[in-house]
């Protein structure tokens, strides 16, 4: 499961961002920060033409030594990032895949929520609990 | 090989490494001077080939990579230029020898040196020698650019001849095998007759002649080597030296399609590898064009087929850097060509891609690393991901190399080089230290990350040495988070407003606390009411009328609307403390104590007064008011306020502010006025409801009281008073006021003026109070209650009268009427003193100040009855007025004809006034000895005889006159007469009526009272008629009359009456009944006198 969750608005500042264990946050901050170049440089890199039928899914965006961070990137360019540990390879791509799709589904609802302030952070308790099933239980 | 070169570049490899040193002392600036010099001269086109020589110049190499020359003929020293200084002849072999040494170090490699020779004169340098140059100075050697091109070109001959060397060695039989500087070892005892090894050292020849012919300038050649190098070494399994070759191929390819060169970026730090500018000069003899890049490489294709097409080039490189993989000891080759296959990378705009090789870079492990060496190398990682536009990356890593310079192993931390890279990854996080892109909401976001880089930028400033800087950040960091360290910077250095500028050009704007506290809105205030200058009316037309030729207009105001500095519709006055009110509330979870606050404003001397305020933590919206004083008159701006929070003072201009409301900014100050203060003899009260006063003073007063207020007026401005005018006006009440509520008399102030500053006049103003209580609904509704029908009877007809018994029990003085009869009546004026002087006289501007005067009039003697009781004469009634004292002192009512009446406290007293047929003008005064104070009041019966009662006052406007024997009668005369004498009856009808009335007859019946309630009416034997006994009378006009005249002859003595009916006639029948009523005739008939 996910390390570090995070969604990050078109304009590139974080709405959400969560990572366990929570001492390190700092670190995923960074991890993520940096994930946005290569998701940047991948939603540029397909055609305009294509903009309309993309895949959603960015696939791995980079490994490092210890995560791998995967990206997924909403049709409004609001971008979900997913770290996971390296070491856990049971993890497949398609469930990563579903994941992401989780996360977009619950991202509308709280983007449904009529006293949400799109560009806000959110805040949202169910968000919170759905980004929670996903993370790796804290030790 | 240990220390990676990270600038270097695919076009590296067709260069001469040429090494310049200094040898000896030589100041390091003319040394670096010189070395500009000679490095200018990086390509050199051979004379009678078409080729150039380009040269890579170094002033320092380590003789370890120069090992790996072999490998790869690019890093290999070919040339030394010595730089020296001599100055005299005895040095002279010294320096030489010294020269011999230096040229040892390289010396496997070299291929020509020279020595440049300062400062030396006299025979030695006379001397003509090839690998030596004198010059007299530094500054006096005007041909050392052309003294390189000749060493460059001895240079390429060389390598030309090697290269023709090694390519035209074609004797097969024994290829000496070249190695890299780890593998020499590897080869020992290894069998050199195989046809394995053979090959692999054919591979490796090739591709060395590869390596010289792109050196020499012969791309085509190059790549025709580097392609046979390949093939070869592929089938012998010579993985390092494969991935040289394809390297190479690379390399050259690179060359070929892009002239311009890959290493644009860091051409500025190498001073030796020509720049992009001269790129267009470059003459490349592959290249079918001289300048610039061929967009369609296909054309070239066809000639240069040997050429890798800009995807292979990728595709080897990869291929290139798995073999160099393999070898642990390469790992600084695999570094660079990472290195160079990014920057290709880069030009091809395939970021993705060249981050994946960058991501390699990080993790290929040099051993052990110093730790500059590895700051460089994250710089450098750095530089490389901000040319391939991964922004944040690069701003990772600059922070990490930031983070190295201070890392603790190393014993002298290099803040100053810490700070500086901490600075360079601002952008990345995109943080800007300019305040004013800060509203913009370019900080949205990653604020953890910016935080933390913040703090680092604090820290790293502090353990600089420059606190400025420190409290600079500081307070930035404070406008994002909260931070109170601060003040304990700015104790020691106070953050200013000014622009720190940094050595290195950079400029700190100065950061303004526009969110300590946040001002919600501006508001400028008017002056208090008395202090606001008043404009004569005649001039106010004249702004107004050029405005709009409408009085009203619609879309004047919407223009008016988004109008920031409009303007504001009152005034200032010059010399007057001003005043603005500023919303404002603290964020911070703490107390925030703002000093010095005060006014930024623009157009007219100001001079503000600050204020200092301390917020409690997370205050609601919180009033604070600026003052200052305006020097001058003019129009005045607010453009902002200052503050100094924590120590550091902050300008926050309000256009720069969001979400400030404001009504305006700016407002007229007009010249200064004199300021009058008012004091008055009587205490303060609270305000009047509904006026703007300045001041207010309230009493309690009697009716009827009168009490004389004095108001003392002081001079306290400090212009001359001049004009003084004083006015009063009633607010509205309902009361009916009898005489004037105030008086005055202002001529003994006005000859005082004009008052000086400092001085005072008073002015004395009479307060008397009269008002009506009586006139109260309760009093008719007694009159009701008393049984005279207001609306039937007649309440003046005495004869008609019937009085009911009086309710005479009535509990006057108890609780309940008490209060009904306490209520208190207001009355409320005010003063307006109007007055000007000084400057502002002359501009037409006034000052008004306003006394406020409420009375409260307790009601104290007045009338709560009214009734008639018929007179004996029918031109008469009785008034009945119950007096009630309502105070708690004795009165004495005193009336018109000295009748005095005394009224104890809340006593009632029936006061009787004989009402004539004279118009009701009574007056009743009535005087109180309240301790000293005489009170004087009058009452008036005015109030009390509503206009229902004053119609039955009045009298009847047909007046009827009986006269009997000469003789008017009424009700109570009797008139005397003889028997058996005619007693002639006159009846005379005055009309006073407006219209005529008539016809009427009358009737006279006598009769006779026996005072027993028995009336005997049959008396035709006792009186007798002379004449008819009815009257007649026809119409009458009015103001005429019309008499009847009869006679009576009474047979017997006695006491008659005489009644006079009246005849009901139709015509009449709307004629009130009281009107016809005709006094009854008492006669008394008595003997003849006997004479």
């Amino acid at each position: 499961m996910a390390v570090c969750i995070a969604v990050i608005a078109k304009e590139n500042c974080p709405l959400y961002i969560r990572s366990v264990p929570t001492q390190g946050e700092l670190k995923f901050h960074y991890t993520v920060h940096t994930s946005l170049d290569v998701v940047e440089e991948k939603i540029s890199g397909v055609g305009k033409a294509l903009a309309d039928q993309r895949e959603l899914y960015l696939g791995l965006l980079y490994p490092t030594e210890d995560y791998k961070v995967y990206g997924y990137v909403t049709n409004s360019k609001v971008k979900f990032v997913i770290v996971v540990d390296s070491s856990n390879t049971s993890l497949r791509d398609n469930e990563i895949r579903s994941m992401f799709r989780k996360l977009h589904n619950s991202f509308t609802d709280v983007m449904c929520n009529p006293f949400y302030n799109p560009g806000d952070p959110i805040q949202s308790k169910a968000f919170d609990s759905i980004v929670s099933t996903m993370m790796v239980q804290a030790c | 090989m240990s220390v990676p070169d990270y600038m270097q570049c695919a076009e590296d490899h067709q260069t001469a490494l040429v090494v310049v040193q200094p040898m000896g002392i030589v100041p390091e600036d003319q040394f670096f001077r010189i070395y500009k010099r000679i490095a200018s001269v990086s390509q050199v086109s051979i004379r009678d080939s078409q080729r150039v020589l380009f040269i890579r110049y170094r002033h320092h190499y380590p003789p370890e990579n120069n090992e790996w020359g072999d490998f790869q003929t690019h890093r290999k020293v070919v040339g030394l230029i010595s730089v020296t200084s001599c100055t005299t002849t005895k040095e002279w072999p010294q320096t030489s020898d010294r020269f011999q040494g230096q040229k040892e170090v390289f010396g496997s490699t070299l291929y020509d040196s020279r020595l440049l020779v300062f400062g030396l004169q006299g025979e030695v340098a006379e001397q003509q020698r090839t690998d030596v140059a004198f010059y007299p100075s530094y500054d006096d050697c005007p041909d050392v650019e052309k003294r390189v091109e000749d060493f460059v070109e001895s240079i390429f001959i060389v390598l030309e001849s090697k290269r023709l060397d090694r390519a035209t060695d074609k004797s097969g039989d024994k290829i000496q095998l070249l190695c890299a500087p780890f593998e020499k070892k590897d080869f020992v005892g290894l069998d050199t007759d195989s046809r394995h090894y053979k090959k692999r050292c054919q591979g490796r020849m090739r591709k060395h002649v590869g390596d010289l012919c792109l050196q020499a300038g012969m791309l085509q050649d190059a790549l025709v080597h580097y392609h046979m190098a390949v093939e070869l070494l592929r089938s012998v399994n010579d993985f390092l030296w494969l991935g040289a070759a394809l390297e190479g191929l690379c390399s050259a390819s690179v060359i070929f399609h892009y002239p311009g060169g890959t290493a644009w970026k860091s051409g500025a730090r190498k001073p030796g590898v020509s720049s992009a500018a001269d790129a267009g000069k470059r003459h490349r003899p592959g290249a079918l064009t001289t300048n610039g890049i061929s967009a369609d490489t296909s054309t070239e294709i066809g000639r240069a087929k040997n050429c890798l097409s800009q995807e292979d080039i990728i595709e080897k490189y990869k291929e290139a850097i798995s073999y160099y993989g393999k070898y642990k000891s390469a790992g600084v080759i695999e570094l660079e060509a990472c290195i160079k296959a990014v920057r290709v990378l880069a030009i091809q705009k395939r970021a993705r891609e060249a981050s994946e090789c960058l991501q390699n870079v990080v993790y290929i492990n040099l051993g052990q690393l110093s730790e500059e060496e590895k700051i460089q190398r994250y710089s450098v990682l750095s530089e490389l991901y901000e040319l391939i536009g991964f922004h944040r990356k690069s701003a990772f890593f600059k922070r990490v190399a930031a983070m190295q310079c201070v890392a603790p192993t190393i014993p002298e931390p290099g803040w100053k080089a810490c700070y500086k890279l901490l600075l360079e990854t601002l952008p990345g996080y995109s943080l800007s230290l300019d305040p004013k892109d800060f509203s913009k909401g370019t900080h949205r976001g990653w604020a953890a990350v910016q935080l933390r880089l913040l703090h680092e930028l604090v820290y790293a400033s502090r353990r600089m040495g420059n606190p400025g800087l420190s409290v600079r950040h500081l307070s930035f960091l404070l406008k994002k988070e909260v931070t109170q360290s601060l003040e304990n910077y700015t104790s020691k250095c106070p953050g200013g407003m000014e622009v720190i500028s940094l050595p290195d050009g950079l400029k700190l704007p100065p950061v303004s606390f526009t969110k300590l506290p946040i001002v919600r809105s501006v508001s400028l205030l008017n002056l208090p009411v008395s202090l606001r200058p008043h404009k004569v009316k005649g001039l106010l037309g004249q702004g107004m009328s050029s405005a709009s030729p409408f009085i009203y207009s619609p879309i004047t105001m919407h223009s008016r609307g988004d109008e920031r500095s409009k303007k504001i519709d009152f005034q200032w006055v010059q010399g007057d403390v001003c005043e603005v009110q500023l919303m404002v509330y603290n964020p911070m979870p703490f107390e925030l104590r703002v000093e010095n606050m005060g006014l930024l404003t623009s157009g007219v001397d100001f001079e503000s007064l600050p204020a200092a305020l301390s917020l409690p933590a997370e205050s609601g919206l919180y009033p604070v008011t600026l003052v200052g004083v305006p020097r001058t008159a003019g129009n005045i701006t607010i453009n902002g306020y200052h503050t100094s929070v924590f120590g550091v003072s902050s300008d926050c201009l309000l256009e720069g502010l969001v979400g400030v409301k404001s009504s305006g900014c700016m407002v007229e100050v007009v010249p200064s006025l004199p300021r009058l203060q008012l004091c008055t003899s009587l205490p303060r009260s609270a305000h009047l409801s509904s006026e703007d006063l300045s001041t207010s003073v309230s009493l309690r007063l009697f009716n009827g009281e009168m009490q004389q207020l004095t108001i003392t007026l002081e001079n306290i401005g400090t212009e001359t008073l001049n004009t003084l005018e004083l006015t009063s006006k009633n607010l509205s009440t309902k009361e009916k006021l009898f005489g004037e509520f105030l008086t005055w008399d202002l001529q003994d102030a006005l000859s005082h003026l004009p008052l000086k500053s400092g001085q005072s006049v008073s002015i004395p103003v009479n307060i008397s109070a009269k008002l009506d209580f009586s006139g109260q609904e309760n009093l008719l509704h007694d009159l009701n209650d008393d049984g005279i029908s207001v609306t039937g009877l007649p309440v003046s007809s005495p004869l008609r009268q019937v009085l009911k018994p009086r309710a005479e029990n009535k509990p006057v003085g108890s609780d309940a009427s008490k209060n009904e009869f306490n209520h208190v009546k207001m009355l409320e004026a005010v003063l307006t003193f109007k007055y000007s002087g000084g400057a502002g006289q002359v501009e037409g501007y006034s000052r008004e100040l306003s006394l406020g005067v409420r009375v409260d009039v307790e009601p104290s003697v007045f009338f709560t009855r009214v009734s008639t009781l018929p007179a004996t004469s029918t031109r008469q009634c009785h008034l009945l007025l119950d007096v009630f004292n309502s105070t708690e002192h004795e009165l004495t009512l005193s009336a018109k004809n000295n009748q005095d009446l005394v009224l104890h406290a809340s006593e009632c007293q029936r006061y009787t006034h004989t009402h004539t047929q004279t118009p009701p003008s009574l007056k009743a005064i009535s005087q109180s000895q309240r301790t000293s104070l005489l009170l004087r009041n009058e009452l008036f019966v005015e109030g009390v005889l509503n206009q229902l009662i004053l119609e039955h006052l009045q009298l009847a406007p047909l007046q009827w006159d009986v006269v009997v024997n000469g003789k008017p009668c009424d009700c109570d005369v009797i008139a005397d007469c003889r028997v058996g004498d005619a007693v002639p009856l006159e009846v005379k009808l005055t009309n006073r009526s407006k219209s005529a009335v008539g016809p009427f007859s009358l009737t006279v019946v006598p009769f006779q009272d026996y005072q027993n309630g028995v009336q005997n009416y049959d008396l035709q034997d006792a009186v007798s008629f002379i004449g008819s006994n009815t009257f007649y009378i026809s119409t009458v006009k009015p103001t005429e009359n019309s008499v009847c005249v009869g006679a009576l002859l009474f047979l017997y003595t006695g006491d008659f009456y005489l009644n006079i009916k009246f005849q009901d006639d139709s015509t009449a029948r709307d004629l009130p009944p009281a009107w016809f009523c005709l006094p009854s005739v008492h006669v008394k008939a008595q003997e003849p006198v006997e004479l």
